[in-house]
C-alpha cells in the first residue's frame, strides 16, 4: 500500500492491528489489551474493549479482523452457553479453546483471525491456550498477540517469571502492553486489565495518562 | 558524480515510502505564517523515531516542512538550502523570497514526477516577505497553490472542519496555536501514524521562531470508554 493509495483513502478492512497479553501468576491470570481498532491509517475506535466475555471465567483476546473474530467470538459464546446449562457446572477453558480451534481450523483459508483463550477453570486452574492464525492450540503460561506484540518479545522474555504474585503480575502486563503501543502504530490509546481468579473478575481501565511509557 | 544517480545511470525509481513523516497543518495569521508538525516519523506501522524535528529553516524568513518520505524531505532541505547558501556569493544582502523557494520546489517536483521518480512528499513552505505573508503547498506531481491555510495526509480530511470554524486569516498568533494544537489532538486520537508531541514553527517581521516540542493533552477517561465492557453484550 503505497503513499498516494494512502492519500486517495483506499481503506483496508477493519482489524484489530493490536497489543493483546494473558499472564498466568499464583492464583489467577491477569489479561491485558489497547484500545485502538484501526481501518488502515484511520482510527475506527480509539477506545475499543478487545477482551471478550466467553463464559464467568473465560475470555478471549482478538486480532485480526474485526469482524472474523467478533463472529466467531459470539458463536463459542452461544456454543458455551449451551455447553455450560447441561454440564450444571463451570466449562473447562480447554473446551471454549477447542470450540474457537474447530473453527480457525476448517475456515482457515477464509479468516484472519488469532485469539488468545484465556481463563480459569474448577479442573486445572488459570489457563492460557494461544490459537495463531492456522487454528493450531498451544497452552502457555503466557501468551502475546497482535501487530504490537512484535516490539515486546525481548521484553516479555526477559521480564517474565515463573510463580509471580498479583502485583509482579499486573505491573509485567502493563508495561509489556505499554511499550509495545509506543512503538506500534497500530496500538495505541488506554489499556484494559482484567485480573480472573478463582472468586472473581475485576477490570481496570488505564487511562492514557497513566500509561507508563508514552 | 557517483552520487548523483541520475548522471551515474543507475537511476532509482521511487516505488514506495520507507520512513514517513506525518501530517503538516500551516496557517496564516495577523503578522504571519505558523506551520505545525508532529515528531514523529514512522517505519511502516512501526513508530520508530520519535523526537524528529520536521520543520527546517530554510533561510532567515522561509520555513519548509513536508509530510512523506523522510529522505525525500532531507533532500529537499539540502537543496533549497543550498541556495540561500550560493546567494551569499553574490554579496549584495539579496536572497531568494520564500515565493522564490516555493516556486523552485514546484518546479523540482514536476520534472522529478514527469520521470516517474517523484518526490515522495507533500510540502509546505511557509515565509514572510515585505510585509507579505506566503504559505504555499506544492504535492508529489509538483501541482503548487499558495493559500491561507494548508493542511497535507490525514489533517486534510479531520482539520479542515476545525480550521473553517474557529480561524480566520487575521486572528492572533496564541489563536492560530490553539487552533493548530486542537487539530493534533484529533490527528492523535484518528490516524494510527500519529504522536501526541508536536513542533510549532511560525514566521514573522522579525525572523522565523521554531519552537521547543510540546505534548497534546487529549481526553480518554469518559464514562462511555471506561464501562464499554463486553460482559455486557452477552445480554444481548
Amino acid at each position: 500500500m503505497n503513499y498516494t493509495d494512502i492519500l486517495t483513502s483506499k481503506f483496508e478492512p477493519e482489524t484489530t492491528g493490536t497489543t493483546i497479553m494473558a499472564v498466568i501468576y499464583d492464583g489467577g491470570l491477569i489479561i491485558g489489551a489497547d484500545s485502538r481498532t484501526s481501518s488502515g491509517q484511520f482510527v475506527a475506535d480509539r477506545c475499543a474493549d478487545k477482551i471478550d466475555y466467553v463464559h464467568d471465567r473465560i475470555f478471549c483476546l482478538r486480532s485480526g479482523s474485526a469482524a472474523d473474530t467478533q463472529a466467531i467470538a459470539k458463536y463459542v459464546r452461544y456454543y458455551i452457553d449451551a455447553h455450560a446449562q447441561e454440564l450444571g457446572r463451570l466449562p473447562a477453558v480447554a473446551t471454549a479453546a477447542n470450540l474457537f480451534r474447530n473453527f480457525l481450523y476448517e475456515y482457515k483459508d477464509s479468516l484472519s483471525a488469532a485469539i488468545i483463550v484465556a481463563g480459569w477453570d474448577p479442573y486445572k486452574g488459570p489457563q492460557i491456550f494461544t490459537l495463531p492464525l492456522g487454528g493450531s492450540v498451544i497452552e502457555q503460561k503466557w501468551s502475546i498477540g497482535g501487530s504490537g506484540s512484535t516490539f515486546i518479545w525481548g521484553f516479555c522474555d526477559s521480564n517474565y517469571k515463573e510463580n509471580m504474585t498479583l502485583q509482579e503480575a499486573r505491573a509485567f502486563v502493563l508495561h509489556a502492553v505499554a511499550h509495545a503501543m509506543y512503538r506500534d502504530g497500530s496500538s495505541g490509546g488506554i489499556i484494559r486489565l482484567l485480573n480472573v481468579t478463582k472468586d472473581k473478575i475485576e477490570r481496570e481501565f488505564i487511562d492514557y495518562k497513566d500509561v507508563p511509557v508514552k | 558524480m557517483i552520487f548523483n544517480s541520475e548522471i551515474s545511470g543507475q537511476q532509482q525509481h521511487t516505488t514506495s515510502p520507507v520512513v514517513t513523516g506525518g501530517s503538516v497543518i500551516a496557517l496564516v495569521y495577523n503578522g504571519g505564517v505558523i506551520v505545525g508538525t508532529d515528531t514523529l516519523c514512522s517505519y511502516g506501522s512501526m513508530a520508530a523515531f520519535k523526537n524528529v524535528q520536521k520543520i527546517a529553516q530554510i533561510s532567515k524568513n522561509t520555513i519548509y516542512a513536508s509530510s512523506g518520505e523522510f529522505s525525500d524531505f532531507q533532500q529537499v532541505v539540502k537543496e533549497l538550502a543550498k541556495i540561500d547558501r550560493s546567494a551569499l556569493q553574490y554579496d549584495d544582502g539579496v536572497h531568494p523570497s520564500p515565493k522564490d523557494y516555493g516556486n523552485f520546489l514546484a518546479r523540482l517536483s514536476y520534472k522529478k514526477r514527469c520521470k516517474i521518480n517523484p518526490l515522495y512528499l507533500q510540502n509546505v513552505v511557509a515565509g514572510f516577505h515585505n510585509g507579505e505573508r506566503y504559505l504555499a503547498l506544492v504535492d508529489i506531481y509538483g501541482t503548487y497553490l499558495e493559500s491561507n491555510f494548508i493542511t497535507t495526509g490525514f489533517a486534510s480530511y479531520f482539520c479542515k472542519a476545525i480550521i473553517s470554524n474557529y480561524w480566520n486569516e487575521n486572528c492572533t498568533l496564541d489563536q492560530a496555536k490553539q487552533v493548530i494544537r486542537e487539530c493534533f489532538k484529533v490527528l492523535f486520537c484518528r490516524d494510527c501514524r500519529a504522536h501526541d508531541v508536536i513542533q510549532l514553527a511560525y514566521v514573522d517581521e522579525q525572523g522565523t521562531h521554531i519552537e521547543e516540542q510540546e505534548r497534546v493533552d487529549t481526553k480518554w477517561d469518559f464514562n462511555g470508554f471506561k464501562f464499554r465492557a463486553n460482559e455486557k453484550l452477552h445480554t444481548q
